[in-house]
Parts: structure tokens; sequence; C-alpha cells
């Protein structure tokens, strides 16, 4: 028995420290997203896990040390001190259901006051960084299977590309044209569903230039793996210079065009395309139209184009 | 009234063509050819050792509660198999389809799967695993051993038992059925509307999956009511609250918690459904629909449903530390109210599957905060079991390592399920694969359990205990390649990646994809190990014969009988004095002593009806999935027709004599479950124990 | 674990002989009473889905509540239903009595009622089918007709059941088996009047205010 314990502790702990090791070395690196805010919210989100971590960390590793010490010790061949009456403790009662119960009491303060913080619809964190300029409002508008982003104050729309300036509140109204999809930027902005039928918000202001990319974090059909989109942030001078390049886009829309795109579309490689002169009440219209029932079905057979060699190779945000 | 559904319909076949047979498919194809090689191993053993009646009248019409509770095992098992090659299928999707550049084969632009294969695969894995799988394995377990651990001869109601058991099958065999004519889900195993809605889910996926898990779920509900009736009413005199062994405890509020959280789901799928079939507007997005309602009833029934499986996994563990530490379990009062305690909370935390929906921080702060109290009955039992390893003696037989390993997972799934208890950072990896690394944690744990309680009670139900070294080699690869895949599957949670992705667009996640897919080659391997674990076993099964108690260290009630159990559980109907009855008689050296006399008892008889219920579910379930209306008609008035007539017919069932019983109790080996009736033809014992009398009619 | 259980040196009893007799009616509504649970909880389900439809924006400019509650007629529906039960009442009384005639005279009077209360709703639904009102029509509709009918449901098979038992109460006399079912059938069908008290009040009272 005792050779197969030792074998089992050996054989589970080394490729457990190795892979640990492994995947813990690359916490700097870049592609552990989730560990580099790149803005206030994201922040107060990183800061928060660690917290968490930590502070269940101090009941859970003791457990884990308690118990691999009774394992190894109270082994029968060691004939260590056996207590076969010992059942019943009031003391350690009390210390088993106090203890987590005081930590359950400050984990969920910490649970409301980052809540409060990081509120997609009314994000208190941002509402302490003094923005000098009113928010800039996006709309989203997700089909199957696009983002379409529209700029009601600037009248202009994209398709997978979301362009903000730095050092400033982007407000966005997000509302889908067939089912649930989730908006997510990771290291950027909190998660909000997108619903048919509903508006939902988001919000997050981003002080350093960079590329990002989101996507959507509910399924949402077939076409559900290629719904990424680039997360732009540029210097403001370069916003303006976009937008205004933008409303020069030879393609209009509004809600006839707009019923065009909305048909079940996989785009591949998440190609971007720009608009001009979108009406702006398109959001609103979008949403009555889903409440007054006009959905997209999807055709029984949807076949993926596969990529030419040429997207493989397209210019874009850092996608690999 | 009738929804309008895209595709050819007939009076006749409904929806069902030959285009509905996907015989184009090249790995359908394989699952098929692999079906039948798999059935005609079965069947053509049967056929050629003439086993068919035999296989009718002992097991296919039993309603004893031990070969129901093998039944329902094997059937998950079954699908526990079809689950993780689905497992397999999807890890293997992913590591092929990693960027735009990687390639694509069979049809699919990247990888071997175009997505709306891969869809219906990672839908059935869940459904299977959940549903199909641990369910019926554990509800097997608990109609094997609660009825033996408080000492009674059968469960409250054997022939709704058996119902039960049939309904499940046809639950599975539905599934089954998607496989090869149709195709199954591709929204999952939850099925988030409005995706599920006929515009989105045209074809009859979602039916099969809705029907499925709709039919099946009455099995579980049925089954409640025998489980939650049989522990309240059939306890053997002395088997008071107090001394009722721990695992009875957890079944007795897992099922109080089947029985009301199972109708919510069946109120969610029927509302679906009667989108589905009839046009109303309970989920649509418009027209006056609301499609959280459905998020919010499935999830009310959802959490509940995850401590339905897993507060049995938890009593398991509280059987074999005890044995193996040669202790009691320590705090056994605190361990029943931590069980109840995580039942009713479990009923408070269901918004926290989608705390992004934006409720708001008030809405979300409540949840939250009820999420984390469930952890601390959680933490209490993990204490309990702590405390039950100190200053015991500890032997590590194959099923304490399991209970051990259980005790691990539960730790990390736990510390990340408090990850996911808070708002601000359930934002960052809703959906992701932190999540699903965090609930298999959860749903490992159980299947570790599962494994402990199989080579724990193995011995009691067959006779000889379960090869040890290909058992322990069993254990060893299982939990290398969980511990490879899992820690691989948190790392790339925290790298962004989402769930339900059939094609990966970031090449930086590739060598976390090769690591998991490592991961399940190891598990494959593992597979070899249980098989030949079987294999061995049953070649060794001379060996390894065990007497009443096959641990020596046991000390409840079940291992007081035989081993194997005889079809009457207890000879005499036990008088228990204490908790943990058999430690007590073994302290005081009466663990011995058999009874003095014995009795007439009765048992009920074995009947078609329950088998020909579960058939007509099928063709009822089948009718309503293809919109096949005279075949789900037929199978509806004709299941009627049988229940009725079933209450008119008086079963009287047999008595067994009190010499018969001696003679059975004097015999050198005791029966088995599966030679018992060849057993007693042999002794000339079939027409004394066949006596029908009338007197038991009214 | 339970203090010194040999007293007096002599070892309390280790196995139970003797036969109790198995109380078969005790054992059967006991479960019954464990699957009212269940559908309790079912109808709970069916009514928060209403109360969750029942605002002006799941109307979606169809019907709304005033227009397709009609309380009157509701009324007799819940005057029938009532009666139904006070008569199956009256056949208990019979059956404690021991008095076959009784009984079947009571069952058959809430058969009859209860056939009247399914008429009444079967009526209500094709009037308002007629006006245009479907379940098809608006979410609001959908919660509406579905909890209802879904009570009616109940009462039907409540009332086959009823049948079935009438049979077997004249086949088989007042054996136990029967008399458990009977008194079964005394809960469900005061549990489904109970439920329509609740349908009574929280969808045709409440949707006239």
């Amino acid at each position: 028995m005792i050779s197969s314990r030792r074998r089992s502790v050996a054989l589970f702990s080394r490729p457990f420290l190795f892979l640990s090791a492994l995947f813990l070395s690359g916490c700097s690196t870049v592609q552990y997203r989730l560990f580099h805010p790149a803005d206030s919210i994201a922040n107060v989100e990183w800061h928060y896990t660690i917290v968490d971590v930590a502070v269940m960390l101090l009941i859970i590793l003791p457990i884990t040390f308690m118990i691999a010490l009774f394992l190894w010790r109270y082994r029968k061949s060691r004939n260590a001190a056996y207590d076969p009456n010992w059942s019943h403790s009031l003391s350690l009662e009390l210390l088993m259901w106090g203890v987590p119960l005081i930590i359950v009491v400050v984990l969920g303060y910490y649970s409301y006051q980052s809540a409060m913080l990081v509120n997609p619809y009314k994000p208190s964190v941002l509402a302490k960084s003094a923005a000098a300029d009113a928010p800039l409002q996006v709309d989203v508008v997700t089909t199957d299977w696009q983002w379409l982003f529209i700029y009601p104050q600037q009248g202009i729309a994209t398709i997978d590309d979301l362009v903000v300036p730095q050092g400033r509140v982007v407000d966005l109204r997000l509302t889908s044209a067939s089912v649930v999809n989730d908006f997510f930027i990771p290291q950027v902005a909190p998660m909000i569903d997108v619903m048919p039928g509903m508006r939902t918000k988001d919000a997050f202001a981003v002080n350093r230039v960079g590329n990002y990319e989101g996507y959507s974090a509910d399924f949402s059909g077939e076409g559900f793996s290629w719904m990424q989109f680039s997360t732009r942030i540029v210097a403001p001078s370069d916003f303006a210079s976009w937008v205004s390049q933008t409303q020069a886009s030879p393609h209009k829309l509004d809600y006839a065009q707009f019923r065009q795109l909305a048909r079940p579309t996989v785009n591949v490689g998440a190609k971007p395309a720009y608009f001009s002169g979108v009406d702006p009440d398109l959001f609103e219209e979008v949403y009555h139209a889903a409440l007054q029932g006009v959905v997209y079905p999807v055709p029984a057979e949807l076949p993926i184009p596969v990529p030419a060699k040429a997207a493989a190779t397209q210019a874009g945000p850092a996608r690999s | 009234m009738f929804v309008h559904v895209p595709g050819p319909w007939s009076p006749l076949f409904g929806r069902l063509t030959l285009d509905s047979i996907p015989y184009t498919n090249p790995i359908i194809l394989f699952a098929f050819a692999f079906s039948v090689v798999a059935g005609l191993m079965i069947v053509v053993p049967v056929l050629y050792y003439r086993k068919v009646g035999y296989l009718f009248r002992e097991w296919l019409t039993t309603v004893d509660h031990k070969k129901i509770g093998i039944m329902y095992i094997l059937l998950g098992l079954v699908m526990m198999f079809r689950g993780f090659v689905d497992g397999m299928m999807i890890r293997t999707q992913q590591v092929m389809a990693d960027g735009p550049k990687s390639l694509g084969y069979l049809g699919a632009a990247h990888g071997y799967l175009p997505p709306e294969h891969f869809d219906q695969i990672y839908s059935s894995h869940g459904t299977l695993m959940i549903i199909f799988a641990v369910t019926p394995i554990l509800t097997g377990l608990g109609n094997i051993i609660v009825p033996l651990q408080i000492g009674a001869r059968d469960m409250a109601f054997p022939m709704m038992n058996a119902v039960s058991l049939w309904l499940t099958a046809v639950g599975a065999m539905l599934v089954m059925a998607s496989l090869f004519i149709g195709d199954f889900s591709t929204a999952g195993w939850v099925g988030l509307a409005p995706l599920t809605e006929v515009p989105f889910s045209p074809s009859v996926g979602v039916d099969y999956w809705l029907w499925a898990i709709q039919i099946s779920s009455i099995g579980t509900t049925l089954n409640a009511i025998n489980m939650i009736a049989t522990i309240v009413g059939m306890r053997a005199p002395g088997m008071r609250w107090d001394r009722l062994p721990i695992f009875t405890w957890t079944t007795l509020s897992t099922n109080i918690i089947g029985l009301t959280s199972f109708p919510i789901l069946g109120v969610a799928l029927a509302l679906l459904g009667a989108d589905r079939y009839l046009g109303t507007h309970f989920f649509t997005a418009g027209m006056g629909g609301d499609l959280m309602l459905y998020t919010n009833l499935f999830w009310i029934w959802g959490h509940p449903e995850v401590y339905f499986l897993v507060l049995p996994a938890f009593g398991i563990i509280s059987e074999v530390i005890p044995t193996f530490a040669e202790k009691p379990l320590f705090g056994y009062i605190t361990m029943v109210a931590a069980t109840f305690a995580i039942a009713g909370i479990s009923w408070t935390v269901w918004l926290h599957h989608f705390f992004t929906m934006g409720a708001g921080p008030y809405v979300n702060t409540f949840f939250s905060v009820a999420t984390m109290l469930v952890g601390i009955p959680t933490g209490v039992k993990v204490f309990n079991w702590l405390f039950t390893l100190y200053r015991g003696r500890l032997t590590f037989t194959a099923p304490m390592l399991w209970a051990v390993g259980a005790l691990f997972l539960l730790l990390i799934g736990g510390l990340t399920g408090m990850m996911l208890a808070i708002p601000a950072v359930n934002y960052t990896v809703h959906n992701s694969v932190f999540v699903i690394a965090h609930f298999h944690c959860m749903v490992l744990l159980i299947a570790y359990s599962i494994f402990a309680a199989t080579g724990y009670w193995f011995p009691k139900v067959f006779g000889f205990r379960l090869d040890e070294r290909s058992g322990k080699m069993f254990f060893y690869t299982f939990s290398l390649g969980t511990a490879v895949l899992f820690i691989a599957m948190f790392a790339l949670g925290f790298m962004g990646e989402t769930r339900r992705l059939d094609y990966l667009y970031d090449t930086q996640w590739m060598p976390a994809l090769v690591t998991e897919e490592i991961g399940i080659g190891i598990y494959t391997l593992s597979c070899y190990y249980f098989a030949k674990m079987l294999y061995v076993s049953i070649r060794d099964r001379a060996k390894n014969r065990v007497g009443a108690d096959a641990w020596g260290t046991s000390r409840t009630l079940e291992w007081l009988t035989h081993s194997p159990v005889p079809f009457y559980n207890f000879a005499v109907t036990p008088q228990v004095n204490t908790r943990d009855e058999l430690s007590w008689r073994y302290a005081n050296n009466v663990a011995g002593v058999r009874p003095s006399r014995f009795e007439d008892f009765h048992m009920p008889n074995n009947t078609v009806v329950p088998l020909l219920i579960g058939i007509l579910a099928f063709g009822f379930g089948f009718g309503l999935v293809w919109r096949i209306w005279w075949m789900a008609g037929f199978s509806l008035l004709a299941i009627i027709a049988v229940v009725i007539y079933r209450s008119f017919a008086r079963d009287p069932g047999y008595i067994v004599s009190a010499e018969t019983l001696a003679k059975l109790e004097g015999a050198d080996e005791p029966l088995s479950i599966i030679t018992e009736t060849q057993h007693l033809a042999e002794l000339g014992m079939i027409t004394e124990t066949r006596h029908l009398t009338e007197a038991e009619a009214h | 674990m339970d203090g010194n259980i040999i007293r007096d040196g002599k070892m309390p009893p280790l196995w139970h002989y003797g036969h109790e007799e198995h109380d078969v009616i005790s054992a059967k509504t006991f479960g019954f009473w464990l699957y009212m649970l269940s559908d309790a909880l079912l109808f709970a389900g069916l009514f928060a889905a209403y109360a969750v439809l029942d605002h002006a924006m799941n109307m979606a400019g169809g019907p709304v509540e005033a227009q397709v509650v009609h309380p009157i007629a509701a009324t007799w529906q819940t005057l029938a239903v009532l009666s139904s039960v006070f008569a199956y009442s009256l056949a208990t009384v019979a059956l404690k009595r021991g008095s076959r005639a009784g009984l079947i005279a009571g069952m058959a009077v809430a058969i009859v009622l209860g056939a009247v209360f399914i008429g009444l709703e079967l009526a209500d639904f094709a009037s308002l089918v007629h006006t245009g009102a479907t379940p098809d029509t608006s979410g609001f509709l959908s919660a509406f007709f579905v909890l209802i009918a879904s009570h009616g449901l109940h009462m039907a098979f409540g009332l086959l059941w009823m049948l079935v038992m009438l049979v077997q109460v004249l086949r088989f006399g007042l054996s136990t088996a029967v008399v458990a079912q009977l008194l079964n059938l005394r809960l469900f069908w005061q549990f489904q009047a109970s439920v329509w008290v609740c349908v009574y009040v929280f969808v045709y009272l409440k949707g006239t205010i």
C-alpha cells in the first residue's frame, strides 16, 4: 500500500506541477488576456479576481495541506494514533460553520462593491474619471452572424470593426436582430447580453491606443465561431479622420438595406465593411421590428465558405 | 394554429423521408457500423445461448429494485461511453481547427466537423452525460443500495420503479435514434430561446432533445416519489431518523429536490414545445414573448438539478471514507443538516448562470451572496471528511482512491465556483472554457464518486471484488487525463477562449489545445484499463469471492446480508439498535448471529406492463418528433389503456414459504443475481416460490 | 452512538419477527401526496409564466386581459367544480358508512358536474377563438390559454379516472385497493379545485381590475 500511495502521489504531482508551471509561467505573456486589463473596468474585474482567489486560498490551502497530511500520516501501515470513537466536536463545528460564514460576508461585500463599479449600465468606476468630452454613442446590432456598429452622432456604421477614440467614454446600446448574443471585449469591456426585442447597455473607456479582439460569448448558431470583431482604440485626431473618411463611403445603410444585410451570413475572416448616410433611427427600427416578430430564418443548408489564400494574409488588426 | 415547419410533411410519415437518414455522412456511417457491431456482440450470444426467454422473464419484466438498478447503471455506462466519444470528437475538432490556415476535411472548412455537425455533438455530449449517464447511474445506485441500507425488501412501489427505468431508457433511445434518423439539437444541452424556436432550429433536432428529456424526466419524477416513500415508510424497525445511513439521507434530500424541481423543467420544455408545435409566443422575441422567461424557468430547475447530481456523490464519499478509515463519519448530524441546507439554498441561486443578462447590481449581488452561502455547508462536508480521516486507519483501496480524488476535485471546483460567483469576475469568464473547466471539475467529482461506489458496492451485488490492480491503473490514468486536460482548459479560459467554438480564431491557443488533446488521449487509455478491470474481475471471480461484508470494516446495514444479495434481501427483517448498526454488532460480537426462525413473506410478480409503457412511450416521442400525429396519438391512447387495464388486473404476487427460505439460507452458496432462477429450479424450489395466492389480491 | 444499548447484560433483539399488516392505503396515499407536490410545482411554473407574460408589452397589440377574461362565465365554472368536489365528498362519507349506493350516486353527480365544468370551459375558449383571440396571437394569450387548458386537462384525466373507479366499484366492491384509489382520487379532485380557485382569483378576478 505504501508504494502504491507514493506512486500515485508521484504520478499526480509531477505532471500537475509541470503543467501548472508551464501554463502559469505564461502569466506575463499577452496571450493571457484576462491578466492584462487595458482600462479601468477590466482593472476592477482583474483586481477582484485576485482578491477573491486570495481570500478563498486562505481556506483552501490549509484544507488541501491537511488532507494530504492526514492521508499520509494515518495510513494503516504507519500505525499512528487511532481514535475510532472520536466523531464529534462542538468547537470544530462552530469553527467550520463560522469561519466560512465570515469569509462569505467579506466576499459578499466585495461582490456588491465590484458589481456597482463595473455595472454595464452605469459603471461607477467610469464616473470617477471625469470625462472631458461627452460619451461617444455607439449602437450595436447583432445579426446571424455579424456585428453592426452604428455611430448615430456621426451618421456612419461599420461591420465587425469598432473604432473608438482613446480617453473617451463609449456608451453602447445593444440589440439583436436574430438570437441572443453576448458582447465581450476581453481586457476592455464587461460582458452584456444582446437580445432581440430588448435593449441592453454597456460602457467602457480606454486611455491607451491599442487593438483588441471582441466576440460573442453566447452561442448563436452555425456561424457563431466566426463572430469576431476588431476593436481599435485610436488617437482622437485619428478617430476624427477615420470618421470623415467613412462618411465618404459609397455604401449607404437604411432599414431596407439592413434587411438584406441581416440575412444569415457567415463572415469568414470578419471582413469589415463601412457605411455612410446611416439612418439615425436604425437601431430603434430593428428593435421594434423584432418586437413585431420579424425574424431571419436560418436555411437548412448553410455552407461555410473556405477562406481563400488571400483572406489569410489580409491586413487588419492583430489576428493570427 | 399548428406551426408550419419547413420541409416536406405527409400524413403517414410526418416529416420523415429517406433524406432524413444521413447515409452520405462518413462519420455517422462509422458510428452506425460501430453500433451494429456492438449490438451484434450482445444479440448473437443471447440468441446462441437461448437466453431470450430468460432475459425477458428475469430482467425486462422485473420489478426487483436490484435488477432495475443494475439496468439503470448499464444504461448510464453505455451512454457515458457515447458521451465520452462525443467529448473526444469535440477536442479533436478544436485542435484541428485553430487558425484561418487550419485545414478542412470531410467537407468542413476547418477540422473535420462542419458547424452543423459539431454543434450537435457538443449538445448531445452535455445532454447524454448529465441526463442519460450520470442521472441513471446515480438513480441505479440509490435503487440498489437504499432499500438494503434501511432493511427493506424492495421499494415502496416496485412496478412504478420499473416504469421509471423504461421511461429513462426511452429518452436515451430517442437520443440514439437522432444519431441515425434525422439530427440532434444544435442549441446546447440548455437550449436557450429563441435559438430553439422554429425559425432558428427548423429541423427535428430540438424536438428530439425536448422529448428525450421530457419523457425521461417523468421517469425521474416517479422515481423520486418512490425513493421518498420508501425511505419514509419502509425502514426496518428501530431505523430511526438519527440512525439512517448518510447515503440514504443524501438520497432523500436529492429526491426531494428532484420531485420539486423537475416539474419546472417540464413546464419550460412544454412551453417551448407549445411554441414549436402550436405557434404560441412564450419565448419568441416578438409578439409578446419573453425569451428571458425560458432562461429563468430552465435555470430554476437547472441549479437544483446539479445538486440533485452532486448530493448522492457526497453521500457515496460519506460511506466510502468511514469504511476505509475504520472510523465513524465525523459530525453526522451537521452532515445531514449541511445536506438539507445545500438542498434548500440551491433554490435561491439560479441567476448566477446568467449574471450577464443585465439584471442590475442589486439583483446580481443577491444571487452572488446566495451562491456563496451554498459554499458554507459544502465546506462543512469537506471538513467532516477531513476529520473522519484524522486518527483513522486508512486503507487505500481503489474506492478509497476515487473518494479522495473526488475530494481534491471538489476543492478546485469550489474555488473556481467562488470566483464565478462574483459578478465582476463573471463578466470576464461567463460562457468561457473557464466555466466549462469549473463544472467539469464538479461533474468529474461525481464521476469519481460513481467509480468509488461501483468498486465499493460491486461485491455486494455480485459476490466478488473487482480487480484492484487494474482498478487502480484505471484511477491513475483517468486522474492523469483529468489533470492534463483541465489545467490546460483553465489556462485557455484566462486566455479568453469562449465555449462552443467549431473554429478557433487564435493560433496562440495551439499549445494548450494540444495539451488538451493529449489529456483526452490519456482518458482513452483509461478506458482500456476500465475494460481490463471488468475482464480480469469476471475471469478471476472465484478467487475474489467475498462474504456478507466485502471489506471487513463496513458499517451499515447492507453489509449484514449475503453477497450477492438474494432476491428477498434479508431473510428476516433486522432490528436496528443504533447508527452504523453493523459496526455495533462487530464491536459486541453479534455480527454473525443468524435469525432463529424464518417466516413466510410476500413478493411482487414480474410484469410486462412497464416495458410495454416504455415501448409505447418511444412511439409517442418518436411520433411527436417527426410530427407523425397518428403514431403519437395512438401511443398516448394505448398507454392510457394499458394503465387502466393494469389497474383492473389484480396481481397477487407470490408467497415464499418459511421452509423454502430456510433451505435457501442454509444452502452452501448464496443465490447469484444472474443465475438465481436457474439455481432455484435446480434446487426444486421454483414451485414453492411461485405459489400464487388470492388472499393478497384485495 | 446510542449510549449503552446493552441493558442488564441482555442483548437487544437483532431480528424482527412477526408480521405487521402492511398498510397499503397509507403507503399509496403518501405516494400520491408526493405526486401532488410535483403537480403543485408544475402549476407554480405555469402561474409564474402567466405572471411574467401578463403585461401590456406581452399583448402585442392584440386582445388585452379585460377583453378575454369572462368573470361571470368563470363564476359558473367555479360553482360547477366546487359542487363537484362537494358531491365527491358526500360520496366519501357514504364510503365511510360502507354504502355502495351512496358512493356511486355521489361519484355520478361529481362526474356530471365535472363534465359541466369542462363544457363551460370549452365554450368559453370557442367564443374567444371566434373573436380572434387565439393562443398564437400574443405571449399573453399563449400563457392564458395554456395555464387554463393545463388545468382543464388535469380535470379531464380526473373525470376519466372517476369513470374507471365507478366501474371498479361495481366490479370489485370496496376492496382495499379500490378504497386506496378512491381516497387518492378525492385528494386529486380537491387539489384541482384548489388550483382552479387560484386561476379564478389570479386570472379572472385580477383581470377585471
